[in-house]
């Protein structure tokens, strides 16, 4: 349910920096910013994180051959080194 | 025309090596591909490729027609243990022959603008880095880091340099995470822009600009070496920053020139002799 993490419930997420990263990439590369979800998710000492984009921007975020997808999640788990959290990031239709 | 046959852990590694004993360049050469590489477990390389390969005869360059030229049973057949299944197909046989056939047609590819892009009115280079620098400055801020963001370059040869403390963070592993959020950062700066030609870099804590001297200095040491020898050299696998590293390093040269073949992810500069 979490949106982007504000900086109300920042400390509340379990990988603040890796869903704040998430939300300004995939915000910047999708036709509709204002349609992006970031759910958050936790087990195994992961922290799952599943994107939402609005109608038609899914492309867009994976990108020819993945390769949006792929720099996505290597920037975020970059990112989740400053959580010291393992992350794993999901794309997923609206 | 003499054959000459090496071995390599993968194809373009065998070939590779069969150039440069050569000395000629990609598009001089014919290839057999006289066995696949075969991969172990873990990755590990449990048959190496093995190619043979001569400088094309004039005659046969003017043939656009490839043939299918298959490789001699006994000489393709990879030596399959004996034990276990006695109905192994050699793997020369049933494998296509595509990277063969790659190899036969390396002409310079046209760079020709690609299909996925919009085709629209060019767009000012400027907006387009200020766009990106946007980008690139959100996601600093994103990662908690200080740092500053600047644009800079001339016409459509732009830059964006991160430099703050911890910023090693965003360069990665040999620079994975740098290259990834270049990569971004055009598509980011493409999204309502459409369009453009502009050529865009990031660098980060001067990481480009460490690996793009240490580039030049290898490449001038091959250059040396091709004009003391006569002979081409092929050089490693690059992606394109590292390949245009290379090509700027040597442009001003005399007596080699440069050129890039292959296909991403393989290709490669060669640095050639001229005239």
């Amino acid at each position: 349910m979490s949106e982007a993490p504000d900086h109300d419930d920042v400390n509340t997420v379990p990988a603040p920096t890796a869903s704040a990263v998430l939300m300004h990439v995939v915000r910047s590369i999708v036709d509709d910013p204002d349609a992006v979800r970031i759910e958050t998710s936790t087990g195994r000492g992961k922290v799952r994180l599943e994107v939402t984009v609005g109608p038609g921007d899914l492309g867009r975020v994976i990108g020819r051959r993945g390769r949006t997808a792929q720099s996505i999640r290597t920037v975020v788990r970059a990112a989740a080194v400053r959580d010291q959290a393992e992350v794993d990031v999901d794309f997923v239709d609206a | 025309m003499e054959w000459v046959e090496t071995t390599g852990k993968t194809l373009d590694e065998a070939k590779g090596k069969a150039l440069d004993q050569l000395g000629v360049a990609e598009d001089e050469a014919e290839f057999d591909v006289l066995d696949e590489p075969k991969a172990g477990l873990f990755g590990r390389v449990r048959g190496e490729a093995r190619v043979r390969a001569r400088v094309r005869p004039t005659q046969v360059r003017t043939k656009p027609e490839r043939r299918e030229r298959r490789p001699k049973k006994e000489a393709a057949a990879p030596t399959t243990g004996a034990a276990g299944a006695a109905s192994t197909t050699p793997a020369a046989d049933a494998t296509p022959r595509r990277p063969a056939e790659r190899a036969r047609r390396s002409e310079p590819r046209p760079s020709t603008p690609r299909a996925d892009r919009p085709a629209g009115p060019a767009v000012d280079a400027a907006q387009v880095g200020e766009e990106a620098r946007r980008f690139v400055g959100g996601l600093v801020e994103a990662f908690g880091l200080e740092a500053t963001t600047d644009l800079s370059g001339a016409g459509s040869e732009l830059e964006i340099r991160v430099s703050g403390a911890n910023v090693g963070l965003l360069v990665g592993p040999r620079g994975t995470t740098l290259q990834a959020i270049q990569d971004l950062a055009r598509v980011a700066s493409q999204r309502r822009l459409g369009d453009h030609d502009t050529r865009l870099r990031v660098d980060i804590g001067g990481y480009r600009q460490r690996r793009q001297e240490a580039l030049g200095a290898f490449a001038t040491k091959m250059a040396e070496d091709v004009k003391a020898s006569g002979t081409a050299r092929v050089l490693e696998p690059m992606g394109s920053a590292d390949r245009k590293a290379i090509h700027d390093a040597l442009a001003g040269m005399d007596g080699i020139s440069t050129r890039s073949e292959g296909e991403d992810p393989y290709r490669r500069v060669v640095i050639a002799p001229s005239g």
